[in-house]
């Protein structure tokens, strides 16, 4: 299985010289199986490079088949979904897993944020592609030889998030943003569903001593105890705060590199970076 | 009054090394005139105006947002928008009054669960909104404001800003006037623009008429140009134009410098050097053409 990150900004794009080494567009990894499987987690403008990317392929003759899986419906992990020329070339097919709100099913998020007061399109029916939405099953299931496994981080009626986990050959990747750790039992829940995974892709915006106006996610040091905790080989710090700049990142990694040496910890650590791929 | 532009491109903000110079930022551009601030939509380029404003001293502590219409691309910058979470800020939103959903649902909607966690009621600044129609005319400040509207999905306003000394017209998202698309259905692309029955064709031509009334003499026209006029012919346009399209419209308005907005996202700065030098070569003497460019100050000379 091969992972690329094509966005990995939290909140809001970042444009920008100071932003290109680790890039600016908001949340998206794709993931290649072995089998040709493509699965692609969230769904922010990092997805409209992918799908720039995509339109070489089967999905420029209409025979273009993905799985989606999404965490969250906010702009930052959904709102880059119906830009993509792939999704308006008729016959492709997204399969779209997701949370249903207490506000309406995923399907009706969607419909209801291409509605002609926000959107040109004027609603779902007018996207090209064929779309089909799925809650998140609670079993495990299958896209082709991926085994994918969901888990809800936060119950919030009005936009719950779950987090993934997609294995291929017994070697898991693990997907965790916009997480909140507000109790043990959810802890311990995100510790063993992170079990000895090879990459695991965890949001991590801020540090704990910094101010900021922002109680929706865990912190950079949630992110590596979480790691080191279900004995992760591999960290990749995610959806970075929009005032981050390249070097400020390149400190934040050397900073949490040194503490995990000085502790005499093995992870591997690393910030996500827009284009680089990753063999899990 | 003078304006400084912070987001040029259209429908989604990009981040790639090819668009550094033109900018990859949502539409935003800043008016000042006197003790005022004037915001012309509401796009990722916001972000970097409300930090801009957080650490100028004696910065206005009352601005005015007029929105063109409440497509993502020009509302998004709204919630990351810092004088909106301080107090002693007043904002004054303006935009299109709709009888479907007040102004206020529709941004209250796009800002909270389950599309974003924002609550119009948890802002500490003190935010009006005003819904206002096509043809509205009133006064910010010194800041004469009129609207038209333009050729664009679900409709959408089109500003001139004008003060005794300079004027600027804010065109951001308007397809040419071949085909209507301001209705409350939606219009299927054709392929090929064509104008429809007596009454379309003309009301298309009351429509184009009062955008260039609108945009006469304007010191600075920013005008969508999203597409060349070979794309436009082979996609979907979504409501959009051609820069050869905003040209005209400029040299029939008289406008001084037209400056083409809405890029595309997928356009890099070397193919917007080439729109804009075929513009140039086509354009009337006196009308300077450019591509606008995120970060760009658009004055006269006068003190700032």
């Amino acid at each position: 299985m091969k992972a690329q990150f094509w966005g990995v900004r939290g909140y809001v794009p970042t444009p920008g010289a100071a932003f290109l080494r680790y890039g600016g567009n908001t949340c998206c990894v794709s993931l290649h199986g072995a089998g040709g499987e493509l699965v692609v987690l969230d769904s922010g403008t990092g997805f409209c490079e992918l799908g720039a990317t995509l339109m070489a392929g089967d999905f420029r003759d209409g025979r273009g088949e993905l799985t989606m899986l999404i965490t969250h419906t906010y702009w930052d992990h959904f709102l880059g979904l119906p830009f993509p020329g792939i999704v308006h070339v008729p016959g492709n097919h997204l399969r779209i897993y997701g949370p249903d709100s207490a506000r309406g099913s995923l399907e009706m998020i969607y419909d209801n944020m291409l509605a002609p007061v926000y959107s040109p399109v004027f609603g779902l029916a007018h996207i090209a592609a064929t779309h089909s939405f799925h809650p998140v099953p609670t079993e495990p299931f299958q896209v082709g030889q991926l085994t994918v496994r969901g888990m809800p981080l936060s119950r919030r009626a009005h936009s719950p998030i779950w987090a993934y986990r997609v294995e291929e050959a017994g070697r898991a990747l693990v997907y965790i943003t916009d997480a909140r750790y507000t109790d043990d039992a959810i802890w311990r829940e995100a510790v063993r569903f992170a079990r000895d995974a090879e990459v695991l892709i965890h949001s991590a915006p801020y540090l704990r001593g910094e101010a900021v106006r922002d109680d929706g996610h865990s912190r950079v040091e949630d992110a590596i105890e979480l790691a080191l905790e279900a004995k992760v080989r591999r960290l990749y710090l995610y959806h970075h705060a929009p005032t981050r700049t390249d070097d400020d990142l390149d400190a934040l990694v050397a900073r949490c590199r040194g503490e995990l040496a000085a502790g005499g910890q093995r992870l591997d650590l690393d910030a996500a970076r827009e284009g680089e791929a990753v063999k899990v | 009054m003078f304006a400084r532009i912070w987001g040029t491109r259209g429908s989604y903000p990009v981040a790639r090394a090819d668009v550094l110079r033109y900018g990859g930022n949502t539409t935003c551009v800043e008016v000042r005139a006197e003790n005022r601030c004037i915001i012309l939509d509401a796009g990722t380029g916001m972000r970097m105006l409300g930090e801009a404003l957080m650490r100028e001293p004696g910065a206005p502590r009352q601005l005015d947002l007029l929105i063109t219409h409440t497509h993502w691309d020009h509302i998004i910058g709204f919630p990351f928008f810092a004088p909106i979470y301080a107090a002693g800020w007043r904002l004054n939103i303006y935009g299109l009054s709709r009888t479907q959903a007040s102004l206020r649902a529709t941004i209250a909607s796009a800002l909270g669960d389950p599309l974003f966690p924002v609550g119009l009621e948890d802002l500490r600044a003190e935010v009006h909104v005003h819904e206002i129609h096509v043809g509205s005319a009133f006064e910010l400040g010194p800041v004469r404001v009129r609207t038209a509207q333009a050729n664009h999905p679900y409709r959408a306003l089109a500003y001139r800003l004008e003060s005794d000394a300079e004027t600027l017209v804010f065109v951001p998202d308007t397809g040419p006037f071949h085909t209507l698309l301001f209705g409350d259905e939606r219009i299927e692309w054709t392929g090929a623009p064509g104008a429809g029955n007596g009454a379309e064709t003309r009301a298309l031509a009351e429509m184009r008429a009062r955008v260039i009334e609108l945009a006469q003499g304007a010191d600075w026209l920013l005008y969508d140009a999203q597409f060349t006029d070979e794309e436009y012919a082979r996609f979907p346009h979504w409501g959009h134009g051609t820069a050869s399209q905003a040209r005209e419209i400029a040299e029939a308005a008289g406008a001084r410098e037209l400056l083409l907005f809405h890029h595309d996202p997928r356009r890099s700065d070397a193919e917007l050097d080439a729109i804009v030098a075929a513009q140039r070569a086509a354009a009337r003497p006196g009308l300077a053409v450019s591509a606008a460019a995120e970060g760009r100050l658009l004055s006269k000379g006068g003190p700032q």
